[in-house]
This record gives C-alpha cells, sequence and structure tokens, in this order.
C-alpha cells in the first residue's frame, strides 16, 4: 500500500548516501562505526528482498485496509493539523504494539528476527527488513486506525515516516543526544540496547519514534556504559545464507511442531525459546540467570570477544 | 509489478553493490583477532555462563574453539568478525568428521548448520568415551 507521497522511496538517496558517510567517517577515524563485508551484504540484501516481498502482499493489505476504512466510525480530514497529530500518537502506539508482539511471540518473532541476526549495529542494519512481514500478518493491527476513520494514503505516509525515522537511530556514530530529546524520542542510545543481547537489555524500548510508550508500559532500560551492548540473537547464526537469514525462524517453527504436535500451540505461539520441556530458554529465563549469577566484569567481556 | 518497479529495483541492487564494495575497501570490521585458550575460555564462559569447562580445544588457526562440559560440547565458532555458540551432545561432537586437520562439527541447526574447526586431531583419546 503506497500513497503518491512515500518517505521511504524519498528517503532512498538518503540511505545510500549516509551509509557511504558512515563508512567513511569510521574509515578515517572520526566515527564509531564497524562494517564486515559479507554482514553488510546481508543487510542490505534483505532490504532490497523485504522490497520485493512487499509487493506479494501489498494488494491484500490494500484492499483489507480500504474495506475497513469503507466501514469507518468518522471522518478524518487528511487536511487538519490535529488528525496529523493524533495519527502521529496512535501509529506510534500502535508500532509499539506491533513491536512488542513481533518480540514475546514466536509466531511474529519468527518475521522479525532477521532484523536483529547483524552481529553489527550500523546504518545498514536498519535495512535488514523482513520479507514474511505480509504472511505474518502484524498489518492488522493497523487496520483500527482506518475504522477510526484515518485515510488509508494518510497512515501509509504516517507508517513511511516512522520507518525513515527509525532508520538514522541504527549507528552507534552518536552516543547521546541532549536530555530532553532522549526523554521523549527514541534515540541510537535507546536503539541499541533494543539491539543488544546482553540479558539485561533483553525484550527491552521497543519504541518507534517515541521512548514515552516504553516508559509508560515497563519496558525502558537505558544505555548503560558499564554494560556495553552486545549485538545480534541470543543464539547468534551461524551463517551468511541469506535464505536461512529470512526463514530459519519459521523452519525452526515447522520442525519443532513436526516433532511435538502436542505441544504445537505452545511452540508456535508461546514466547521465543519456550519448549515443552524446559530444554531451551526464553527472555524472562535469561534475565532471571543472569540477574542471580554473580556480574561479569565488562572488561573481561570485551576482551574474550 | 511495472517497468518503473523493475528500474527502481536493478538500480537499488546496483547501489547494493556498490554499498557492499566500500563496506569491503574500508577494512572496518571489528578487529577480533584470533582465539587463543584465554579468550576463548572467556568467550565460552559468557556465551555458556555456569557450565563447567572440562577441557578446552582451539582451533589452530583461532577461528573457534570447541569444550567438553559434562555430557555436552560447546562450540564457537568465527562468523565474519564475530563468533556463534551452540551446545550439542558431546558423543555427537566425538563422532564429528575429521579430515585433513578439520573438524566438522554438526550443529543441527537451522541458523547454525556446522562449523568447522582446524585441529590437530580428533577426537582426543582420553576423552573420546
Amino acid at each position: 500500500m503506497k500513497a503518491e507521497f512515500d518517505p521511504v522511496t524519498l528517503a532512498t538517496p538518503f540511505f545510500i548516501l549516509s551509509i557511504i558517510l558512515e563508512i567513511v567517517l569510521a574509515r578515517m577515524g572520526k566515527a564509531q562505526a564497524r562494517y564486515e563485508a559479507k554482514d553488510t551484504a546481508v543487510s542490505l540484501g534483505m532490504g532490497l528482498g523485504s522490497t520485493v516481498a512487499g509487493v506479494f502482499t501489498a494488494g491484500l493489505i490494500f484492499a483489507a485496509t480500504v474495506w475497513v476504512y469503507e466501514h469507518r466510525l468518522f471522518t478524518i480530514p487528511m487536511t487538519a493539523i490535529w488528525a496529523w497529530v493524533a495519527i502521529f500518537l496512535l501509529e506510534d502506539l500502535t508500532y509499539y504494539v506491533f513491536h512488542r508482539v513481533s518480540h514475546e511471540r514466536r509466531f511474529w518473532w519468527a518475521s522479525h528476527v532477521n532484523h536483529h541476526s547483524s552481529q553489527h549495529y550500523n546504518l545498514s542494519t536498519a535495512l535488514r527488513q523482513t520479507w514474511t512481514g505480509g504472511v505474518a500478518g502484524t498489518w492488522l493491527l493497523w487496520l483500527p486506525l482506518a475504522w477510526l476513520g484515518f485515510p488509508p494514503a494518510m497512515i501509509a505516509i504516517q507508517k513511511g515516516i516512522s520507518l525513515v525515522y527509525q532508520y538514522w537511530i541504527h549507528t552507534e556514530a552518536i552516543r547521546r543526544l541532549p536530555r530532553w530529546f532522549e526523554a521523549v524520542f527514541n534515540t541510537p542510545s535507546h536503539h541499541r540496547v533494543h539491539h543488544a543481547r546482553n540479558p539485561l537489555y533483553l525484550d527491552k524500548n521497543y519504541a518507534g519514534i517515541l521512548i514515552i510508550w516504553d516508559r509508560m508500559f515497563g519496558t525502558f532500560q537505558p544505555e548503560l556504559d558499564e554494560e556495553p551492548c552486545r549485538y545480534g540473537l541470543v543464539k547468534n547464526m551461524a551463517t551468511f545464507n541469506i535464505l536461512r537469514v529470512a526463514f530459519h525462524e519459521w523452519a525452526g517453527i515447522v520442525q519443532d511442531v513436526v516433532r511435538h504436535p502436542r505441544h504445537a500451540l505452545g511452540y508456535i505461539f508461546g514466547p521465543p525459546g519456550w519448549s515443552h520441556d524446559g530444554s531451551r530458554e526464553t527472555s524472562a529465563m535469561i534475565k532471571a540467570r543472569a540477574a542471580e549469577a554473580p556480574a561479569q566484569p565488562a572488561g573481561a567481556i570485551r576482551e574474550a570477544a | 509489478m511495472n517497468e518503473a518497479f523493475f528500474v527502481q529495483l536493478a538500480l537499488s541492487a546496483a547501489a547494493v553493490g556498490v554499498l557492499v564494495g566500500i563496506a569491503a575497501w574500508a577494512k572496518i570490521a571489528r578487529p577480533a583477532g584470533p582465539l587463543d585458550e584465554h579468550k576463548a575460555r572467556g568467550l565460552l564462559e559468557y556465551e555458556f555462563p555456569g557450565r563447567r569447562l572440562d577441557a578446552v580445544w582451539v582451533a589452530s588457526d583461532g577461528a573457534g574453539a570447541l569444550a567438553k562440559s559434562g555430557g555436552l560440547a560447546l562450540v564457537i565458532c568465527q562468523v565474519g568478525d564475530g563468533f556463534a555458540a551452540r551446545q550439542i551432545p558431546w558423543a555427537q561432537a566425538i563422532s564429528s568428521s575429521f579430515k585433513n586437520g578439520k573438524l566438522c562439527v554438526d550443529l543441527a541447526d537451522i541458523a547454525a548448520p556446522r562449523a568447522t574447526l582446524s585441529l590437530p586431531a580428533w577426537p582426543p583419546k582420553d576423552l573420546a568415551a
């Protein structure tokens, strides 16, 4: 579903130029950034593939949104400023819910996991987008906005603005922003925490644009200097095969359901890491174990890696 | 899908190629040197907290390590400039194929199919059982 004004398409040259700038500045020693060629190829390949994959479900999503809009409660004008303020807040809240569900339930995690599969955190990581979002059906969460009466084009534009906003925060080059900004908005610091696999940082900072939702719903975690972020998955991928990156969790679900059909619901809709015999660990279990264990000095971990 | 879409796709693919080339040229990957025993133990302790390490074998090129922890084998393998870790039954590690100084360990995981470690010999005679 693309509006005539598509923020993502307009921002594409900025994406390319900013990645080049981040790499060149890092090469010159002027910015903090790490790029590994194969990792970058997978991230950008996933981004390219997601635009192709999106085409296959765009028609369905557009039709569903228009159908819901035809049964709307109110008619909200696209020209009113209050309407843009309202959709900014409501779309961002919807994104928070989508993002939280995408981390806390395996079916939706299967679609989102690839975005977290890089051990790097740079601007190319932002483009490591899902190929299976349409299949996972998380787009359904945005339909209530159409039902309320926001025009489909308005929803699409705001979703695009949110996506573009979330691009620039995928960087280590920016450490901290002014306190007032960090208090209200999602920032590189907050989002580094979200991409980190340190137990303390798991399942935190789901925000899209505004970090206030995490503060309100108890999922906020500031980045701590004494706990440097280690990026990637709890169990990192040992391959750069892009098909495995895109589909490994879906394949894992199928494998688990076939092996343990009596526990199918748990393996599909339980939290990632759930198992019927407790042989695996969920984020909650990892966090609990880490909270009990004596702290490992950050320096020792950095040295080991 | 119209012609404009394919033109946009082709240009994007070309841009991806250029960006990957620039990333390779820049040589700004993480400066993670090869693993030695000290580094390998540190990494194993981070990846498998609380696990006892009965014995550790570090790949001769420093690109991985394997540890025995009771009935489990803890495996670390290099992925780009990072590492991935998995645990498998010790018996599975013992029976892994070893040819020309390369141990190929089946990790039985879709996201981590196998790890290849350069070792002087395998299996270790005193721990083969």
